[in-house]
C-alpha cells in the first residue's frame, strides 16, 4: 500500500463525512448547513478514490501535478463556503437588529402598563 | 404644533387635518448614545418650544442616559445593546408608526440641533410641501463653524448625491430632519443601519419622495464627542460611499 496524497484524502474525506453526520445527529450542526459540507466530503471522496478522474481533469486544465487539483478544488470550495457563511451571518445580524428593536419597544410598553397599574 | 398649521396651512391636506383631526400628531425622536450630560437639556429645550411628544431612543448606553431622560418625563425606549444611529432611528420610526404619529422629527441627543428651528423644519412637512425636510447649515450664512475636513466630507457627499440623483443637497449629513407618515412607514420597514443620513437621501430620490432643505443653525456639540472622529472619518467616507453606490445599483425593494 502506497501512502500518497490520494490515500490521505480518502481517509480524510471518510472521517470528515462521519464527523459531519455525528455533528448533525448531536444537533450541533443544523441539517441545512450540513448539506454543503456533506457534498464537499462526498466529492473529495470520489475524486481521491479514483485518481483516473483526477488525472483527466489535471490534463484538461494543463495542471502538471494531478493531486494539486484536490488542493485547488478544496480552496475554491472554502472560498465559496466562506461567502455562504457571511451571507447567513448577514441575514442573522439583520434579524438580531430587528429583535433588539422589538425587545426595546416591548419593554417600553411593559413599563407603561405596570405604571398604569400602580396608579390605579 | 397648531401655531405652525395656522401659519402654513395653504395645502388642503393641512386644512383637513386642522378641521377634523385637531392637527397632526408629531413625535420628536431623540437618538442618544451615552449623552447623560446633554440629554436633559435637549429635552427641556424642546419642551420649551413645542408641545409634541418626545421619545428618547437610548441606544444601549452604558451611562445614565435612560434615567436622565426618564426623569424629564418623556418616553424612553432602551435598546438592549448598541445598534448605531440607523438602528436606533428605525426603532423610533417603528414606535411612531405603531402609535399612529403623522410626523416624526429627529433631534440629536448631543444638543447640536437647536429646537428653536423645529417649526421651520416642521412647516413644509405639515403643509404637505415635501415628504422630508432637512435642517441645513449651509443654505444661509450661519455662524456654524467646523473643521476643514468635515466641510470637505460634507461637500463630497453633496457631490455624490448630485452625481447619483441629479439633486442638490447642501447639507446631506444633517440629522436634523422631519418626515411625514409615508416616510415613517417606509423607514419602519427599510432604513440603513450604519450611517443612514446620506444613504437615505439617495434612496428617497430614487423613489421620488420630495425632499426640501430648510435653513437652520447648529451649535457646537455641548458635551461628548461626535460619532465621527478624525481617525474614523476616512473609513467612514469610504464605507458610506460604497454603501450608497451599491444601493444605487439595486433596483428592487431594499431590506
Amino acid at each position: 500500500m502506497i501512502v500518497n496524497v490520494y490515500l490521505i484524502s480518502v481517509l480524510f474525506s471518510v472521517l470528515f463525512l462521519f464527523a459531519i453526520i455525528e455533528l448533525v445527529l448531536k444537533n450541533r450542526l443544523l441539517e441545512k448547513y450540513s448539506l454543503l459540507w456533506l457534498l464537499f466530503g462526498f466529492i473529495l471522496l470520489v475524486l481521491s478514490s479514483t485518481p483516473f478522474f483526477m488525472e483527466k481533469i489535471a490534463r484538461f486544465f494543463d495542471i502538471k501535478y494531478a493531486p494539486s487539483v484536490l488542493f485547488l478544488l478544496g480552496m475554491v470550495y472554502l472560498i465559496i463556503y466562506n461567502l455562504h457563511i457571511t451571507v447567513v451571518f448577514s441575514r442573522q445580524s439583520q434579524k438580531i437588529t430587528r429583535l433588539n428593536q422589538e425587545i426595546a419597544l416591548l419593554k417600553e410598553m411593559m413599563e407603561n402598563l405596570s405604571k398604569g397599574n400602580k396608579s390605579k | 404644533m397648531l401655531l405652525i398649521i395656522t401659519s402654513k396651512s395653504c395645502s388642503p391636506i393641512a386644512i383637513r387635518r386642522w378641521v377634523n383631526l385637531d392637527g397632526p400628531k408629531v413625535l420628536v425622536i431623540i437618538p442618544a448614545y451615552n449623552e447623560e450630560r446633554s440629554i436633559a437639556r435637549v429635552i427641556a429645550d424642546i419642551k420649551r418650544v413645542c408641545a409634541a411628544d418626545i421619545t428618547v431612543i437610548d441606544d444601549g448606553s452604558s451611562d445614565s442616559t435612560a434615567a436622565r431622560a426618564a426623569s424629564e418625563g418623556v418616553t424612553v425606549i432602551s435598546l438592549p445593546f448598541n445598534l448605531g444611529i440607523g438602528g436606533a432611528m428605525q426603532t423610533g420610526y417603528i414606535f411612531a408608526r405603531d402609535r399612529h404619529y403623522d410626523i416624526a422629527v429627529q433631534v440629536d441627543g448631543d444638543g447640536q440641533h437647536d429646537p428653536g428651528y423645529l417649526d421651520v423644519l416642521l412647516g413644509p412637512v405639515i403643509s404637505g410641501l415635501c415628504d422630508m425636510a432637512i435642517g441645513s447649515r449651509f443654505i444661509e450664512k450661519t455662524s456654524y463653524k467646523s473643521a476643514i475636513s468635515r466641510r470637505v466630507g460634507i461637500a463630497f457627499f453633496s457631490w455624490l448625491v448630485w452625481i447619483l440623483t441629479g439633486k442638490r443637497v447642501k447639507d446631506p449629513t444633517s440629522g436634523f430632519r422631519a418626515v411625514n407618515r409615508k416616510l415613517i412607514e417606509y423607514f419602519s420597514s427599510s432604513y440603513p443601519t450604519d450611517y443612514p443620513e446620506v444613504d437615505v437621501l439617495v434612496r428617497l430620490y430614487k423613489k421620488d419622495f420630495k425632499i426640501r432643505e430648510v435653513p437652520v443653525e447648529m451649535k457646537k456639540r455641548r458635551d461628548g464627542i461626535s460619532s465621527i472622529t478624525a481617525f474614523k472619518s476616512a473609513y467612514y467616507m469610504v464605507k458610506v460611499s460604497l454603501a450608497i453606490l451599491i444601493n444605487s445599483m439595486r433596483s428592487g425593494e431594499l431590506s
